[in-house]
């Protein structure tokens, strides 16, 4: 009995990514003498999480300094996108030389 | 980690370095939750600080107009499905032929794209909306709210990108003006159940594209915890917002009243409310408050918390509980008024759910109040018992009227804040529009 299922050529339902990939920044020789900022979303406990790693790489690394997450923001709230694009100013005001970002789950 | 990954690879990123935190930090306890980060996260940290990461490879798909299946409609849903572009029932073959028939439904060209959607960053183009809609089951002549729709959801307003969020809220589409009854869609009883073409094709189409363009897939974007299924679309009953003299959703978004326009927005739950029962609006409105804060819990934080002012609690009210509470004389913003003085909270509850149970960073009304951040309501005593509005102001409250004319029910959505903000968009039709109509009907 032959098929009655069809025959048909199914076009693809996505559409072109927008984004390039981007080059990373260059990493860190050491964190001795380096300027690390604190990003966070505020959420899942990273006030605590920054303190940890904070009392971790010190331990590690005693010259290190940190910019705290309170000097840019939360980036996930309802002025996330101001926030987000207000950072690369304010890293270069702090004169950041690495950035941490948190926290996902 | 899962998430970090794939949302990297669409900001361009594939190699971003990611450190591990052991477990959820939301049940550990602050000794637990230090030695986890001394012991695991932290060398993480040091060597993505230190090390080059890898580097990123290529990414090599389809282009937009290639065929990527060809065959039976069994084997055209077998590859659909394994290739993770379906969401598990039959679709229709998206072809060539009925992506051109949708396409005749729209004075935009195939290429246009109303923005890039996160997290995949795909482009949100014409042609994509028609083969999504064509593999949603929805008709061509539906094209017009398709676009529309993902007009809305290219709106950062609107906040796609959160759709993958722990809460797995699910978008509510609601729809006004002439475009109701000239497309079939229902507006009266079960308004939120399948069954009528129109709402559930659409509100397929709707899940099928936030798969496609967006993204948002299960395990990899989509980090629901539990999830919903998605919405069949809602349609307002405009015979009875007329009759009353109430505005209806589009004009309350500053739309003409009998403009055609889609709203949306997200929620996380909600839950239908029986028996609403009394002769007047002043009879009913106590219960009407008392189930609105019965849906809003964490959900707090959208207000005073880091999602600022941002919650928008919806109702849908039944003909027969507009008309009662119109018959007392109250306009729609009299309605909103008495919500907002009715649904209030005990202050060191409302901060008891962001500081203790959620272990929020921002839960102080007096703090906030204070420093400006939020209405000086919240604030207007330090008695811990004061009571505090759900909303900023009346208007946040949102209404459509809708559902069975008979029976006397609300329906109280919880709002995911601005993880899915209300945003309203004018259906365009095109200029053909009739032509097009009365040539299908033939």
């Amino acid at each position: 009995m032959p098929s009655n299922d069809g025959y048909y050529e199914a076009l693809w339902p996505r559409s072109p990514r927008q984004s390039k990939v981007k080059p990373l920044a260059k990493r860190l020789d050491t964190l001795n003498g380096k300027t690390i900022a604190q990003v966070w979303d505020y959420v899942f406990r990273g006030d605590e999480v920054f303190e940890f790693l904070e009392e971790g790489i010190k331990a590690r690394y005693p010259d290190v300094k940190f910019v705290n997450w309170k000097t840019f923001g939360s980036t996930h709230g309802s002025d996330e996108r101001a926030i987000v694009a207000g950072l690369p100013q304010k890293f270069k005001e702090h004169g950041v030389d690495a950035v941490i970002s948190g926290m996902g789950c | 980690m899962t998430l970090a990954t794939a949302a990297s690879k669409g900001l361009g990123m594939p190699n971003l370095p990611v450190a591990r935190v052991v477990g959820h930090p939301g049940v550990q306890s602050k000794e637990q939750l230090r030695r986890n980060v001394l012991d695991v996260t932290l060398d993480h940290v040091i060597d993505n600080l230190l090390n080059p990461p890898k580097s990123a490879g290529a990414d090599h798909e389809p282009s937009a107009r290639d065929v990527v299946c060809k065959g039976s409609f069994d084997e055209i849903n077998d590859y659909f499905y394994k290739n993770e572009l379906s969401d598990g029932l039959p679709i229709v073959p998206p072809t060539l032929e009925k992506v051109e028939a949708f396409l005749r439904y729209t004075d935009r060209a195939p290429d246009d794209s109303l923005g890039s959607i996160l997290p995949d960053n795909r482009a949100a183009t014409i042609w994509s909306i028609a083969v999504n809609g064509v593999m949603a089951g929805c008709k061509p002549e539906y094209m017009p709210v398709l676009v529309a729709l993902i007009e809305a959801m290219a709106d950062h307003a609107y906040g796609v990108e959160h759709s993958g969020n722990t809460p797995g809220g699910e978008t509510l589409i609601i729809l006004n003006g002439p475009i109701i009854k000239e497309l079939g869609f229902n507006y009266t009883q079960g308004v939120m159940r399948d069954g009528f073409m129109a709402n559930t094709a659409v509100g397929r189409f709707w899940r099928l594209y936030l798969r496609n363009v967006a993204g948002f897939l299960p395990h990899k974007n989509d980090k629901a915890t539990f999830g919903n299924t998605w919405r069949v679309v809602v349609a307002e009953n405009e015979e009875v917002v007329k009759k009353l003299g109430w505005s209806n959703m589009a004009a309350d978004f500053g739309f003409y009243a009998d403009d055609s326009t889609v709203m949306i927005s997200r929620h996380t739950g909600g839950n239908h409310i029986s028996s609403v029962s009394g002769a007047s609006a002043q009879e009913l409105m106590p219960y009407i408050c008392d189930a609105v804060l019965r849906q809003y819990s964490w959900q707090l934080m959208f207000s005073t918390g880091q999602g600022l002012d941002t919650l928008r609690p919806q109702l849908l009210l039944s003909p027969l509980i507009a008309e009662t509470i119109a018959a007392s004389g109250w306009s729609k913003r009299d309605f909103q008024k008495a919500l907002w003085e009715g649904a209030r909270v005990p202050a060191h509850q409302w901060e008891r759910i962001q500081r203790d149970w959620t272990q929020k960073p921002l839960w102080d009304l007096k703090a906030a109040a204070v420093k400006g951040d939020v209405p000086k309501v919240y604030h207007e005593s330090d008695d811990p018992n004061r009571l505090v509005p759900l909303v900023w102001r009346p208007e946040d409250y949102l209404t459509c009227v809708t559902g069975d004319p008979a029976r006397n029910s609300i329906y109280v959505f919880a709002h995911n804040g601005v993880l899915g903000f209300p945003t309203c968009k004018k259906i365009q039709l095109p200029k053909q529009w009739v032509a097009l109509r009365q040539a299908g009907a033939k």
